[in-house]
């Protein structure tokens, strides 16, 4: 019987092409993310390579003044993205994950985007996130919009209702054998990535694999629920997609224009104007206030004194500082507004799986907005140990060759996620999950 | 054919549909979303420009405010270009969200337009964006479908349709009647969108040139009628072909999945996939690996530069650079800035070139695929594409070399011959009503023409699509069957 059930559903055209289609789509999603990772890690290695001629070639120019050569040199911070990011691209096409930067003023240099073709970014990566979270849906749609209307439609129905013991056991039977199918699709895409992608076997990956389940259950639940209530075939087609169309482009369109719009950011060019005039305005005022502005933010460097004759670098190096300082206010308040609408965005999302579904895979990925942040925060870390570093030796007017280049190589960061339960990010879609099938339940019993 | 026939089937089709409810609701729905969508898009409009042109006004006070200083001093200064948004982007927002909006503008680097708003989303940026051309593209095509599948298919199935024909009515007929009857209720669903933006470019206070803005509206509004034909004959042709109703609604489904969501999204990717972006790096790396082997003009050593000032001296008969008419620092950095803006224009020119490559595997789909031609269209005459992207990013290199190169005449034409490094102090300085004279940056959107080139393949579809349309509902009416 069950053997007749698969045999019967897989004879159907539809079912077929979706099927082909979406492990089509899935390949090439897979190979899709298996490029973006390598040209990442290629992007990687060439760094490692320039950075060590970059610094050759400018410490041999500018040995003799280090005030100089710090002018120049510039130093790599690394966000290595895992290989789950290779399945959830997310922000991190957009934003770049090599950092290359001086010790001169930060803000002026951390919030440059990466080299990308706005087309691309407007049609969006297909990745497998987009094929788990968008053509799934679409997939139990096609498998189950006709689950009990092509019985009733052909005339079957009241041959089962007469002939099978139980119908609501022949209607779950029916459900399983496409379930089967979708979970089979999903297994053998998950470990198609899981291969190529060389995606590690840890907590992070098993949490991709469970809230694929759940969510896939939660469609299927949506579709049992729609189908059940026993309307045409072409009333369940229409209404399922489009609850897909509302879910999937309409609400989350909605709320992105709410949320574009509820929290602009003209703080970030506020920013840009405040770091420049920070640093530069002070090539015609007072030396020695200068100076001293820079001595109050490090104390410690107060023994270099007041030089104000002519060029010198401790002056430079204070202007530059200046740039960071005086535009702090303003860096605050736009890292205030972006972490704010960060976290409106995903509080509301926790109400549509979809758009949770995204967020989870972009953070269990490290490649959603949250990650690029803390990025950015570290980058703000690795700079301050730079300036740290080489402000007391620039300042001493130390030789170029006293210092021991070799060890400035790229640095990697990587997100620390302790005390971060990845399974948090399981309950909302769990909770959707549940309610669906409780519906269908209620439904079920008063229905059969 | 007779006329009054066609009107007929025309008519019957709109009273029969305008009887159900669900026309109403659906209706009710989309113009909800119009009324959204247009809320979010002109308010989106409207406020980003208020903080660009404020912002754009505030870094001019501030370049203006500099006292007299070594011309040097304000090339690094610098300046930004802030980018307007189009005044039709609150129909479409093409790639606006994607791109950036600010660029830091100084002498000797081309810095990345930096702060889109996609870099500030979260992943549900991604999702798509609710815009009136989003509703038109994509939602309303989707309720066209429902609400033509049945209409032949159906009467097939109760046998009505053969009554009709033996009736004395004809194929062409009922098919032209009918798709016109679907055309007709298309404009219902479209009126209100049509309607806001007349209203917004009527009434908005947006500096234009009028002949450029009714030309892009009526070219969209043009587009879009056509496009709503295609789909209404698109519908009826299904339903008349297809076995049941059943099936007809299946397969507009289909269609609309497959060319709306699938084949667009598919083919950039592919585009993407096939023409790699370089890295960063290793574009910036490129530039300087050129720099450095014309001349670098930063090495006090470089044969280059040395060769340029022994001919300079030769030309001038004199035997070191402080007895020249002129700064010979500002020399060297023009002549400097001259070959890093042109090297650098060259690679950013190939990327360029790759990132056409990516694009063009969408546009040559689109000759196929109607919905892709009507958002390529869309975008073009909404001002907000990828080719008005360029130009700004052009318009504001154009602008940084002129800052750069005006700061390096200044610095040739005042500062005194003696002083040939070093821009600090009081000493050697330049009047600061230089600085007021040269102009702000001003961002001009590209000419209505220029849309016609980048979309002649999308035109060109959704014309020959309109006559296909024409000529398939021909063809067919000979080959239908009734049953």
């Amino acid at each position: 019987m069950y053997r007749l059930l698969f045999l019967q559903f897989l004879r159907s055209k539809a079912v077929r092409a979706g099927l082909l289609l979406t492990l089509l789509l899935g390949g090439i999603s897979i190979g899709i993310g298996h490029q973006f990772l390598d040209q990442k890690n290629a992007a990687i290695d060439e760094v490692e390579r320039y950075q060590k001629q970059h610094i050759e070639r400018n410490v041999e120019l500018h040995k003799d003044d280090l005030g100089l050569l710090m002018y120049y040199l510039k130093f790599a911070f690394v966000n290595s993205p895992a290989s789950l990011a290779g399945l959830s691209v997310g922000q991190s096409d957009i934003n770049p994950i090599i950092q290359r930067i001086t010790i001169k003023n930060l803000e002026g240099q951390r919030y440059d985007t990466d080299l990308v073709n706005p087309m691309n970014l407007q049609s969006g990566n297909l990745d497998l996130s987009f094929v788990l979270i968008y053509l799934f849906p679409l997939l139990v749609i096609v498998f189950t919009f006709n689950l009990l209307s092509e019985e009733t439609e052909t005339g079957t129905w009241r041959l089962v209702a007469v002939q099978a013991p139980s119908k609501r056991k022949y209607l779950l039977t029916k459900l399983s054998v496409r379930a089967v199918l979708v979970y089979a699709v999903l297994g053998i895409l998950l470990i198609a990535a899981k291969i190529v992608l060389s995606i590690p076997l840890d907590v992070n990956f098993m949490m991709v694999v469970l809230l694929s389940i759940v969510y896939i259950a939660f469609w299927f639940g949506v579709c049992f629920f729609v189908t059940a209530f026993n309307k045409g075939s072409h009333f369940n087609a229409l209404l399922l997609l489009s609850t897909w169309l509302g879910l999937l482009m309409l609400l989350p369109a909605g709320i992105n224009a709410y949320i574009t719009n509820r929290y602009p950011i003209p703080e970030a060019l506020t920013t840009m104007i405040s770091q420049r005039d920070g640093y530069h305005t002070k090539w015609d005022m007072d030396k020695t206030e200068t100076l001293k502005k820079f001595y109050g933010h490090y104390p410690q460097f107060e023994t270099f004194g007041y030089p104000t004759e002519g060029f010198n670098w401790t002056w430079y190096y204070a202007m530059q500082q200046m740039g960071d300082d005086d535009a702090r206010k303003d860096t605050e308040a736009l890292w205030q507004k972006i972490r704010k609408r960060e976290s409106v965005s995903k509080r509301v999302s926790a109400f549509l799986p979809n758009m949770h579904l995204q967020l989870a895979f972009n953070g269990l990925a490290g490649t959603g907005l949250g990650e690029q942040l803390d990025f950015l925060e570290a980058t703000n870390a690795f700079h301050e140990e730079l300036r740290l570093f080489f402000y007391p030796m620039v300042f001493k007017e130390v030789s170029g060759n006293r210092v021991d280049w070799t060890k400035f190589t790229p640095k990697y960061w990587s997100q620390n996620t302790e005390g971060e339960n990845p399974i948090r990010y399981l309950w909302p879609l769990l909770s959707a999950a549940f309610i669906v099938m409780l519906g269908c339940a209620v439904v079920f019993k008063r229905w059969y | 054919m007779k006329k009054i026939n066609i009107g007929l089937f025309g008519r019957y089709f709109l009273k029969n549909v305008m009887q159900t409810k669900v026309v109403y609701v659906l209706w009710g729905i989309f113009t909800l979303l119009t009324v959204y969508a247009a809320v979010s898009g002109i308010h989106n409009y409207e406020e980003q420009n208020t903080i660009r042109k404020e912002h754009q006004r505030k870094a001019r006070q501030s370049w203006e405010a500099n006292p007299d200083k070594h011309p040097h001093r304000m090339a690094h200064f610098g300046s930004f270009a802030f980018r307007l948004k189009q005044p039709l982007s609150m129909f479409d927002y093409g790639i606006e969200s994607f791109t950036g909006n600010a660029i830091f503008l100084e002498a000797h680097r081309q810095n990345s337009v930096n702060f889109s708003d996609a870099g500030f989303s979260t992943g549900t940026l991604r999702f798509g964006e609710l815009s009136m051309a989003m509703l038109l593209q994509l939602v309303l095509p989707l309720i066209l479908f429902f609400l033509g599948f049945s209409t032949i298919a159906s009467e097939k199935e109760n046998g009505t349709l053969k009554i009709l024909l033996s009736q004395g009515a004809g194929w062409k007929e009922i098919l032209l009647g009918k798709s016109l009857g679907l055309f007709a209720l298309a404009l219902l669903f479209c009126t209100p969108i049509a309607l806001i933006t007349l209203f917004f470019l009527f009434f908005s206070e947006t500096p234009m040139d009028p002949y450029d803005t009714w030309g892009r509206f009526l070219w969209l509004l043009g587009g879009y009628l056509l496009f709503l034909w295609i789909l209404s004959v698109m519908s009826i042709t299904v339903s008349a072909t297809a076995r049941s109703s059943k099936n007809a609604l299946l397969t507009l489904l289909g269609i609309w999945l497959l060319m709306v969501v699938l084949v667009p999204k598919t083919a950039q990717a592919i585009g993407n996939a096939v023409y790699p972006t370089p890295s960063k790096l290793s574009f910036q790396s490129a530039v300087e690996r050129d720099v450095i082997k014309k001349g670098d003009s930063h090495d006090p050593n470089d044969p280059y530069f040395n060769k340029l000032k022994d001919s300079v001296l030769a030309v001038h008969k004199v035997d070191s650079v402080t007895q020249l008419p002129f700064n010979y620092g500002g020399f060297v950095m023009r002549e400097g800035e001259k070959t890093s803006a042109n090297l650098y224009g060259k690679h950013h020119d190939s990327l360029l070139h790759i990132y056409e490559k990516q694009n063009d595997l969408s546009h040559y789909v689109s000759v196929l695929n109607p919905f892709l031609a009507i958002k390529t269209l869309s975008m073009a005459f909404a001002g907000t594409d990828f080719k008005g992207y360029v130009d700004f990013q052009r318009q504001a290199e154009t602008y940084r070399y002129q800052l750069a190169q005006e700061m390096n005449t200044l610095q040739m034409d005042y500062i005194s011959t003696k002083k040939i490094s070093g821009s600090e102090g009081k000493q050697h300085v330049v009047g600061h009503e230089h600085w007021e004279e040269f102009p702000d940056f001003n961002h001009r959107a590209l000419p209505l023409q220029s849309a016609f080139q980048s979309t002649y393949l999308a035109l060109l579809s959704l014309l020959g699509w309109g006559v296909f349309s024409i000529l398939g509902l021909g063809y067919l009416s000979k080959k239908a069957k009734a049953i």
